[in-house]
């Protein structure tokens, strides 16, 4: 395991799956947990991983900047990040700062693995 | 000045604090907003922009305002009615220019990992007005919007 206690990063067939542990990724010390979990994720050369929102109902401006420093980390290498289960309110935070067109965004977190492999389902 | 509000017609009284520039302390006080606003009959929809536009509000105030400085202060003012709720946060920074930062939802900067607190600000409250030095903004959100 890795990122502590606010994600839990685990491997899905090659896929790093990051599941946050928190309701609100607000405070400083959230959002450089967020940081540090991808980050690690980030330090294998183009790795694909999936970050799950399932259970945030809150995040800030400093949380996406950590998401956007993420997705640059992965691309330079080859590698991909893709988001999943995320509340609507938050959907429209992505939406609004039009972040839903930087990253891949899928309803379940199972949908967002599957789609590393095409033809070859993921299951929870 | 909190004593004065030309932006609204509320009467409610206004609540008054000074924090210190610590980004943890601006949980408490949002919960305390929170709790008044659920109290007033602002719903879930509501209370989601107003916590979104505190927390960026606080948390430009004392790093890009005050610069984490710990000499300096975050003066926060806000009252709430069934009508709106009125938030004003003032740092002891050299203000800045809000027209001056760059548009993050342009192609260009959508890469950029900083620089979308103000809009969103914007996007979640129906008013956010700066004074002119830019060191204090005040929002206000309507319960019937």
């Amino acid at each position: 395991m890795l990122g502590g206690d606010l994600a839990h990063v685990t491997d899905f067939q090659g896929i790093k799956l990051v599941r946050i542990r928190t309701e609100a990724i607000i405070t400083d010390d959230q959002v450089e947990a967020l940081g540090r979990a991808l980050d690690s994720v980030a330090e294998v050369p183009a790795q694909r991983a999936v970050l799950s929102f399932l259970g945030v109902g809150h995040l800030t401006s400093q949380a996406l900047g950590k998401l956007i420093q993420a997705h640059k980390a992965l691309a330079e290498t080859g590698g991909e990040l893709r988001l999943a289960d995320i509340d609507p309110r938050i959907y429209e935070v992505f939406s609004i700062t039009r972040l839903d067109k930087v990253f891949k965004i899928y309803d379940r977190e199972q949908d967002a693995l599957a789609s590393f492999s095409p033809g070859r389902g993921a299951e929870g | 000045m909190p004593g004065r509000s030309p932006e609204t017609d509320s009467r409610a009284p206004w609540i008054e604090k000074v924090l210190p520039t610590n980004l943890g302390v601006i949980r408490a006080s949002e919960r305390e907003i929170l709790a008044l606003l659920a109290g007033l009959g602002y719903n879930d929809d509501h209370r989601f922009a107003v916590r979104l536009a505190f927390e960026e509000a606080l948390v430009n105030a004392m790093k890009h305002g005050n610069r984490m400085d710990p000499r300096r202060s975050v003066r926060l003012a806000y009252r709430a009615s069934e009508e709106c709720v009125e938030i004003r946060v003032t740092d002891e920074g050299p203000g800045f220019r809000p027209n001056g930062v760059p548009d993050p939802t342009r192609d260009e900067n959508l890469q950029r990992p900083c620089g979308r607190g103000i809009m969103l600000m914007r996007s979640y409250m129906d008013k956010v007005a700066y004074s002119p030095s830019g060191n204090e903004v005040l929002m206000v959100k309507y319960r019937d919007r």
